[in-house]
């Protein structure tokens, strides 16, 4: 049976860690071509922009009306540029109480939309919140709280602020959460701390440890978040690098993680991956428009693009030489229909362009949430037009025949698209039209039937009395 | 007694109904080889059944991979657990002095298995009309023809080995710990084999290599 397992894979079109650049996974969780959805067009250095080279870049952010904020950690700047990628200004220093203070390896950068700039000045262990022309705005340094150690250590790493100003902060060494800071700076809270996962046999080994040896073990700790994205209703966006339950959150204000995982398999990267290529390490997410988004993978520098109710829309990256793939990427932002990925070690952005197909999807997914089922369905039936393998898609078409009134049809399409649910909707119409359509008939079938079984019955029961009436 | 074409499918259907004549039938009354023939044939329709339903059972229902789907593997599910089923449960009961010999073990445990055939033949075709509220009538009508099997299988039981109902229960239950370990055994042995198989390729390998 291993045996037919193993060849079974082997025959697979697209192995998840095979060559092929494009794939997608089917409603079994098989790997699947499919087109590419992204295309690589350009790559910026700081040689591009006329300036230094950029020196281990950690972070980026690019505003709603798409300029594009570089967080230069190895140079300790922050890189402005514009929607055209033309460099407008660096900042790497900042007058604070009359003197010029500096970043030094600041690890996370987050842009309002009024153009405040916050940065996560992480060897310097504050929080250094500027406006848009670069001047302070203030400084959140270590907090002091009940919640926290005397010999707590801030450093924060990634950063957001939501629109009531709330600072949100990924800090190294911290398990319980994000900590969340009030708008004038004060630590209030903790929020969306991973529960902490126990591996039963791990578990077991501890209960028959002796203390020295549990000394030596691994201790039970929640798993760090990797990085967190605010969308536009202030929801946050967290990932977290292992391996857990749920790599991806969405957090509201309490802390629950309230993501919709509707889709063929929970949002999580790789689906399958060899024992020695590990599992996709989620380090970024990004929150595009209609609820759509993306997270990047730093262990194979693969993108997954996920629609709001969570089934996986296209994959694209990957590690190597080529263009359109990365050494270590670090960070992902969407820059309108443009993606960007931060690649920490090259110092370099790549820009990917949407193809013809991932335009259409994208279209589409955009359209059925504005509720455009119509225009929606068209567009779904072009991408599966583009991609067969692209399940997800005849949902759409199989909803809007649903609408049109085309039971049989609509049926077919969503038991194509794996979809119970709606299947059962349509079947149940479908099959109520049919016995409309022949209830004379049935009815009238069933009725001579149950005649001819009576019949049957008081023919046999008679021949009976008369063989033994014939034997006495 | 005669077997007669009628005799095949009414005595299991008899057995079915009435548990407690039909295996004391079975054990004393009946002729072994007629009742041996309509225990094999249960068991092949039971295969035929499993075979159907994997490839044909209702969308809603079928959660198969039809790229898996494999004939060969369904007949094994089925053959399988039902000879471990009997062997294990025929080496406790040589020991728990049972009175059953093997072939009536196994007759017995094909006869159990008739509700299953009984219900799930026909709900391949239902299937196929129901929407997916009336699923709840596939998953009750399925506990039920299990809760039958088991019950069947313990009046079986009882009345081939001549056991009280407590002893019965405890051998069942220990059957299942039986099949456990058997199944632990095989396991190691294959993969004992496959180790020799490997070491004795590399082996060759090595040989050829080097001339």
């Amino acid at each position: 049976m291993v045996c037919l397992l193993l060849f079974s894979s082997a025959a697979l079109p697209a192995s998840a860690d095979g060559e092929a650049d494009a794939y997608h996974y089917s409603y079994y969780g098989d790997a699947v071509p499919a087109p590419a959805a992204y295309e690589a067009s350009m790559i910026i250095t700081g040689r591009t922009l006329n300036i230094s080279s950029f020196k281990e870049p950690s972070d980026m952010h690019v505003t709603p009306d798409e300029r594009v904020y570089v967080l230069d950690s190895g140079n300790g700047r922050i890189v402005e540029l514009d929607r055209n990628f033309k460099l407008v200004r660096t900042i790497d220093s900042f007058k604070n109480a009359g003197k010029q203070d500096q970043f030094k390896n600041p690890q996370g950068l987050f842009v309002t939309e009024k153009g405040d700039l916050l940065v996560a000045d992480s060897e310097n262990h504050r929080v250094v919140h500027l406006d848009d022309k670069g001047q302070l705005v203030k400084i959140v340094s270590e907090p002091k709280s009940d919640l926290l150690n005397e010999d707590f250590q801030f450093k924060p790493i990634r950063i957001v602020m939501d629109k009531g100003e709330r600072i949100y902060v990924m800090a190294a060494g911290v398990f319980d959460g994000f900590m969340e800071f009030s708008a004038d700076g004060e630590f209030s809270s903790f929020i969306g701390a991973n529960r902490v996962q126990v591996d039963p046999v791990e578990y077991l080994w501890k209960r028959f440890a002796t203390r020295e040896q549990r000394s030596q073990m691994v201790m039970f700790t929640p798993t760090e978040f990797t990085n967190l994205d605010m969308d536009e209703e202030g929801f946050i966006y967290a990932t977290s690098g292992d391996r857990g339950k749920d790599p991806i959150k969405k957090l509201n204000a309490q802390g629950t993680d309230i993501l919709r995982r509707e889709g063929y398999a929970a949002p999580q990267g790789d689906l399958r991956y060899s024992t020695e290529g590990g599992a996709s390490r989620l380090i970024d997410v990004d929150v595009g428009d209609s609820d759509m988004y993306s997270v990047l993978d730093s262990n194979k520098g693969r993108i997954f693009t996920y629609n709001g109710d969570g089934y996986l829309l296209h994959i694209f990256g990957g590690i190597g030489n080529r263009t359109g793939m990365f050494n270590t990427p670090v960070a992902l932002e969407r820059a309108g229909d443009r993606m960007l990925v931060l690649d920490k070690a090259l110092g370099e952005i790549t820009v990917f362009e949407t193809t013809e197909y991932g335009r259409i999807l994208h279209d589409a997914v955009r359209s059925y949430y504005n509720g455009e089922e119509d225009q929606s369905s068209q567009l779904f039936a072009k991408a599966a037009e583009m991609n067969a393998n692209l399940e997800y898609a005849y949902a759409g078409i199989g909803k809007a025949l649903l609408r049109q009134k085309e039971y049989a049809e609509s049926a077919e399409y969503f038991k194509q698209s794996m979809e119970r649910k709606g299947y059962s909707k349509a079947f149940l119409l479908y099959r109520k039209e049919l016995m409309r359509e022949h209830f004379s008939w049935v009815m009238s079938g069933i009725f001579l039937a149950a005649a001819a079984f009576v019949t049957v019955i008081i023919v046999r029961r008679q021949k009976r009395r008369t063989t033994n009436a014939g034997i006495k | 007694m005669q077997a007669s074409s009628k005799q095949l499918y009414q005595y299991p259907l008899h057995l079915i109904f009435h548990p407690f004549d039909g295996y004391w039938e079975l054990k004393y009354e009946r002729n072994q080889k007629t009742t041996l023939l309509i225990a094999l044939m249960i068991m092949v329709l039971l295969i035929v059944t499993k075979i159907l339903q994997a490839q044909y059972s209702g969308f809603l229902i079928n959660y198969n991979n039809p790229k898996y789907l494999n004939s060969l593997l369904e007949m094994v599910y089925v053959i399988v657990p039902v000879l471990f089923w009997c062997i294990a449960n025929w080496s406790l009961t040589t020991l728990m002095d049972g009175e059953g010999k093997f072939s009536e073990i196994f007759m017995s445990t094909c006869f159990a298995l008739v509700p299953m055939f009984l219900v799930h033949f026909p709900w391949i075709w239902l299937s196929l009309a129901i929407s997916e509220q009336e699923t709840a009538f596939y998953y009750f009508s399925n506990a039920i023809a299990v809760c039958w099997t088991i019950y069947l299988l313990f009046v079986g039981n009882m009345t081939v080995h001549q056991y009280t109902p407590a002893k019965t229960i405890l051998t069942m239950l220990l059957t299942l710990v039986a099949m456990a370990f058997m199944a632990f055994l095989c396991l190691l042995f294959f993969s004992l084999v496959q180790q020799i198989v490997s070491f004795v390729y590399t082996i060759y390998q090595e040989l050829v290599l080097r001339g």
